[in-house]
């Protein structure tokens, strides 16, 4: 977005000095809006630091990041410092930083059909799940009930693809290896799901 | 709705919405059929993926090891671990996509069993490399029988794809089926429906055919009607007429009567000798004004009496009243008048006046319905 230049008013004509400062305001957030986005680069360190975390302040910090698939995850600051990365990064990078932050993630992991494999981080607390390819939009949290196989439907039905197992995982970046933990697959009756029971 | 018509038409328009309905239930039911099949056929790859990405990941695994314990590179040892990994990652994953298959999920266990004697040598390998040296290593990786546990790995996870082949085969014909049965139910049912809708057209076209016809009937007989209407207003029309003029000539008629039975009574009553009018049985039925100032008694006083009442034939005083008026009686029978006969009337009072009694037949069509009296009063001599 471009800076837009508008004049603020005299001195004369609006001695008001609210009325001042609020169009000292406006131009400023005019200003931040135009300031070209990698001006802006976050850090990890800002992330953490962040007082008022919550998954979609986490997301708004995405917009404009770029896809680019790696075959492993990268480290949060290189993630953050390139701009560019994938599912997996997003969603374990937004893992580590609102666990970090009280809120209960799960990183879920789904297999589609004739494709990569897809990664979100669920929100308990929100109901929603934090997804690499919502990062552009307005609604950055996809609301979505708790359950494998939910998640897996509702992703599904974004991607528009079907899906043939869907597992929850665990990763921590000094480990640099995913674990899985549940596996829910398609084909199996709904009532045999491993999670069936579990109160998120 | 008590058009049998409009009946026919709802009934052949329920019978088309019942097919689609039913089209679209059995469409759909198939339709969902088929999206499991089609999981079912995407769980058979993944399946095979699953397997196949075992033998691929101990083979990678195994040369890497081999390179590693070869070159020392770290390189070498990061790509076996990884491979290793994705080994127990595949494996994980196979028996997940399997546990609800009995014979493949014992093929799978019995893959597993085989593939952890491999993690399990790596391990060894990758710990006596990093403890010892890569002497130690080798030696463990010379005393091991790798290629026979590769072959007989491979030949299990042939077997398991095979029995997935065949079970792709299985689920892609039921799919093929299924899907055909799908095509069958909605087009049978479009066919059905287009039938339908033609019959429902027909029955219309004909309908609307009848009611054309029941029109130009309708129109013929109200024209026939019409025309019977106006010729029967015109007769009507003409008897009226007829009638009115009836009616005035009956009118002129009897006006004629009365002026003539007034003429009459004028006639009569202008007479100044006494005038009686008898019926056949010689009772007076009406008198003129004279009698009532020759006698006292008023008109109705004297009608409905006998003649003899108040009249008695002079020359027959001494015979019985009951044969005084024989003459009269029969002069009446006889049609023939009698004239100036002496006779006496007897008023109110009791007197008795001298008159000339004239007795005049009344004739209808030549027969005798009565007679007429006429009673002069006798000059005195």
């Amino acid at each position: 977005m471009r800076p837009v230049s508008i004049s603020p008013p005299t001195r004369g004509r609006s001695p008001n000095p609210v009325a001042r400062a609020a169009w000292i305001a406006l131009v400023a957030a005019i200003a931040w809006a135009g300031i070209p986005a990698r001006a802006r680069t976050v850090t990890l360190r800002e992330l953490l630091d962040e007082p008022r975390m919550t998954p979609k302040r986490f997301a708004s910090n995405f917009d404009d990041f770029d896809f680019e698939a790696h075959d492993e995850v990268q480290a949060p600051d290189e993630f953050l410092g390139s701009r560019k990365g994938d599912c997996d990064d997003y969603a374990i990078l937004a893992d580590y930083v609102l666990s970090r932050k009280n809120y209960h993630t799960r990183l879920i992991f789904i297999r589609l059909v004739g494709r990569v494999a897809h990664a979100i981080c669920y929100v308990n607390e929100d109901r929603a799940y934090l997804d690499y390819n919502n990062r552009i939009f307005f609604v950055t949290l996809e609301r979505c009930r708790p359950h494998l196989r939910e998640i897996a439907d509702h992703v599904g039905d974004y991607v528009q693809a079907n899906w043939t197992s869907v597992s929850q995982f665990t990763y921590t970046y000094k480990e640099d290896r995913k674990h899985f933990l549940l596996t829910v697959v398609k084909t199996d009756p709904p009532d045999s799901d491993i999670d069936r029971d579990f109160t998120y | 709705m008590n058009d049998p018509a409009v009946r026919r038409v709802l009934a052949a328009f329920l019978l088309v919405c019942a097919v689609a309905i039913f089209a679209a239930i059995v469409a759909a039911r198939n339709t969902s059929r088929a999206a499991a099949t089609s999981d079912w056929v995407n769980h058979t790859h993944a399946v095979i993926n699953e397997v196949e990405g075992i033998y691929s990941s101990v083979r990678v695994g195994e040369a890497a090891l081999r390179a590693y314990v070869a070159t020392g590179s770290a390189t070498d040892r990061g790509a076996a671990r990884e491979a290793f990994e994705e080994m127990s990652e595949h494996i994980e994953l196979a028996k997940a996509l399997t546990r609800q298959e009995p014979a493949q999920s014992e093929q799978v266990l019995a893959i597993a069993k085989m593939t952890s004697g491999r993690d399990e040598l790596a391990n060894s390998v990758l710990a006596a490399a990093r403890s010892n040296s890569l002497e130690s290593a080798r030696a463990l990786m010379a005393r091991d029988d790798g290629l026979a546990v590769a072959a007989e790995i491979r030949r299990a996870v042939g077997k398991l794809r095979d029995d997935e082949m065949a079970l792709l085969a299985d689920r892609d014909t039921r799919a093929y089926l299924q899907a055909h049965t799908t095509r069958w139910i909605v087009w049978s049912g479009v066919a059905l429906n287009f039938l339908l809708l033609a019959g429902a057209a027909w029955l219309i076209r004909d309908d609307l055919a009848a009611r054309r016809r029941a029109t130009a009937v309708l129109e013929e007989a109200n024209a026939r009607l019409e025309t019977k209407v106006r010729e029967r207003t015109a007769e009507l029309s003409s008897a009226n007429e007829q009638l009115s003029a009836d009616n005035l000539e009956r009118r002129w008629a009897n006006e004629a009567l009365e002026h003539q039975v007034h003429y009459s009574d004028l006639i009569i009553s202008s007479v100044n000798d006494a005038v009686l009018v008898l019926t056949k049985a010689l009772n007076i039925s009406r008198i003129n004004p004279a009698v009532v100032r020759l006698t006292g008694f008023e008109a109705p006083q004297l009608v409905n009496r006998p003649l003899r009442s108040i009249v008695t034939l002079r020359s027959q005083d001494a015979v019985a009243p009951a044969e005084l008026v024989d003459p009269v009686v029969q002069a009446l029978r006889e049609g023939r008048d009698l004239r100036d006969l002496p006779a006496v009337v007897q008023d109110k009072l009791g007197r008795k006046t001298a008159v000339h009694c004239t007795v005049f037949p009344m004739r209808d069509r030549d027969k005798v319905i009565g007679g007429i009296v006429i009673l002069r009063t006798a000059s005195p001599t």
